[in-house]
């Protein structure tokens, strides 16, 4: 466990990247059903040790002046080992679904009004919103994109409080404590976050958390 | 002795680049050098003539890299200078993320960001140019050296539109030119501020006449391609940037 | 004696209030936490605190000499281990 907090310096998403071997599709989701303006492409071929096909590498912005990228490969098909999965990662029937769901892009977004209307977007259009649902603090939409990528765009129902974080703070104690002791257990969990619950009561800022951003 | 290959992004006009260049570093002691070149078609030098080459950079970068060069010079200095302030910086970061998303170890560098390079390796604060270009380009680049905090204090415009022309300027007139700037207070002469008009052998003589250090956009790409290689920057017979004084 | 720790955050109220309704169970600050402690099985009812699933199965932060023997659309029952 660090002493002192580290400085934290990251400010966000810069991008983040997936392959497509769909990119018209790619294009009508992102660009004409949810409105993300493209911001930037690159062509280029691999150059390197491995070599690889000429690629396309295309940006669209998802807010903050975050973005998410696409490769599409010229020509490649990938060898996959089934239809269940997305363009990155496919599974075979043995693969539950809540895993293969498990790894998500969730987008935010400032109110029901705005996820209202990227309901209203997804289902005019090829992609309808498969499920809507309240979580804790957060209300979500949820769609897969041309790719297979699971897509949430969610809103805050309230603000995350002081006590949620020193919360989460001690969740990720505990669990790096029973996964250190060996012992990873829902079970474990509850019980050694009962002890810290108790170590720390007393304290407002108990855990050396990185400092939080302004 | 180590050889490297020098990838080149030319206008298709252009013939000096080509000619300049393999002449300077041939010379070096230090290493052999390969040329290879990829090419944006322009003949006009005019705004528009410029846009249309411009667009082709995507291009001409995925050619050359497919020759695993070490170093790429994007040859054509009023294309980035006639965009807007800091317009080398952003096509060489443009080019160099191109470049490494396809996992070339190329470097990259301009023409116009090895000019600026190169005065400030010089030291130099006020200069006076000789350019080839029409007026109205010839005060674009003029504007772009002076948002890089160079004082331009005098300059002259060939005023040659047509690119193929350019290259066959006479050395005479260049010099000519170069006599007429006031060169009161002025710490560096840009002899040629472009990669087609021919300048080479005029530079070690000119530098004599004027007393001062006298560069070119060519003298600038090779002493920009050296420091990119992390070799000495020493050239015989280039003037003062190459003499090795200067890294 | 099962011992539980519910974070004091608007969602979770009700689970504590309704878990409080039984008399055995002494309620307790602790930090930013509400501990909940019986001499008997403690046993919340989902339906009584009107909470969504998503609360409903994050609201249990801590656990002391007890074991959770029930915990699903119907109720949370934790036993003494």
């Amino acid at each position: 466990m660090p002493t002192a907090p580290l400085p934290h310096l990251a400010r966000g998403v810069d991008h983040a990247a997936f392959p497509t071997l769909d990119p018209a599709g790619t294009i009508r989701f992102y660009r004409d059903v949810l409105g993300f303006p493209v911001v930037h492409s690159i062509c280029a071929a691999g150059w390197g040790p491995e070599k690889h096909p000429d690629f396309v590498h295309f940006f669209f912005d998802i807010g903050n002046d975050d973005r998410i990228a696409f490769f599409h490969y010229f020509g490649f098909e990938p060898p996959m080992v089934s239809a269940r999965g997305d363009a990155f990662a496919r599974f075979n029937d043995e693969m539950p679904s809540f895993y293969i769901a498990s790894r998500h892009l969730a987008i935010h977004v400032e109110s029901a009004e705005h996820l209202n209307e990227y309901q209203h977007r997804l289902d005019l259009s090829d992609w309808p919103t498969e499920l809507r649902v309240q979580h804790e603090t957060i209300e979500s939409i949820y769609t897969h994109d041309p790719n297979g990528y699971l897509l949430e765009i969610t809103r805050a129902l309230r603000p995350v409080t002081p006590q949620e974080d020193h919360d989460a703070a001690l969740s990720v104690q505990a669990l790096l404590d029973i996964a250190d002791a060996g012992d990873l257990t829902l079970d474990a969990l509850l019980r050694r976050k009962a002890e810290l619950i108790v170590a720390h009561a007393e304290d407002r800022d108990p855990l050396p958390t990185p400092e939080r951003v302004r | 002795m180590d050889s490297y290959r020098i990838g080149l992004i030319v206008p298709s006009s252009n013939v000096t680049v080509e000619t300049e260049l393999p002449a300077l570093l041939r010379s070096s002691a230090d290493a052999e050098f390969t040329f290879h070149s990829s090419r944006m078609r322009m003949t006009a030098v005019t705004p528009a003539g410029l846009r249309a080459m411009n667009v082709q950079r995507e291009r001409c970068v995925i050619e050359i890299a497919d020759a695993s060069p070490d170093v790429i010079l994007y040859a054509c200095l009023v294309a980035l200078m006639a965009g807007e302030p800091g317009e080398h910086r952003r096509a060489e970061g443009l080019i160099a993320e191109q470049l490494a998303t396809g996992g070339s170890a190329a470097r990259i560098r301009s023409s116009a960001g090895a000019l600026v390079e190169a005065l400030r390796a010089l030291g130099a604060r006020r200069i006076a140019l000789v350019t080839p270009y029409l007026r109205p380009l010839a005060r674009k680049v003029v504007g772009y050296l002076s948002a890089e905090d160079f004082e331009v204090s005098d300059w002259r415009a060939l005023e040659v539109e047509d690119n193929r022309e350019v290259g066959c300027i006479p050395g005479d007139r260049v010099m000519a030119s170069a006599r007429d700037l006031d060169l009161a207070g002025v710490d560096a002469v840009v002899l040629s501020a472009c990669v087609q008009m021919p300048s080479l052998s005029l530079i070690a003589p000119a530098e004599d006449e004027l007393g001062i250090p006298v560069i070119s956009a060519a003298t600038a790409g090779a002493f920009g391609i050296l420091r990119g290689l992390g070799l000495p920057t020493k050239l015989p017979g280039a003037g003062s940037l190459l003499s090795g004084s200067y890294s | 004696m099962p011992t539980v720790y519910v974070l004091d955050v608007p969602e979770n109220r009700p689970v504590v209030e309704v878990a409080s309704r039984d008399d055995r169970v002494a309620v307790r600050a602790v930090g930013p936490y509400t501990r909940l402690s019986s001499s008997a099985p403690i046993v919340i009812d989902r339906r009584e605190t009107g909470c969504r699933h998503a609360v409903w199965y994050s609201c249990l932060a801590g656990l002391a000499a007890g074991r959770v023997v029930q915990w699903d659309k119907n109720a949370l029952r934790v036993e003494a281990s």
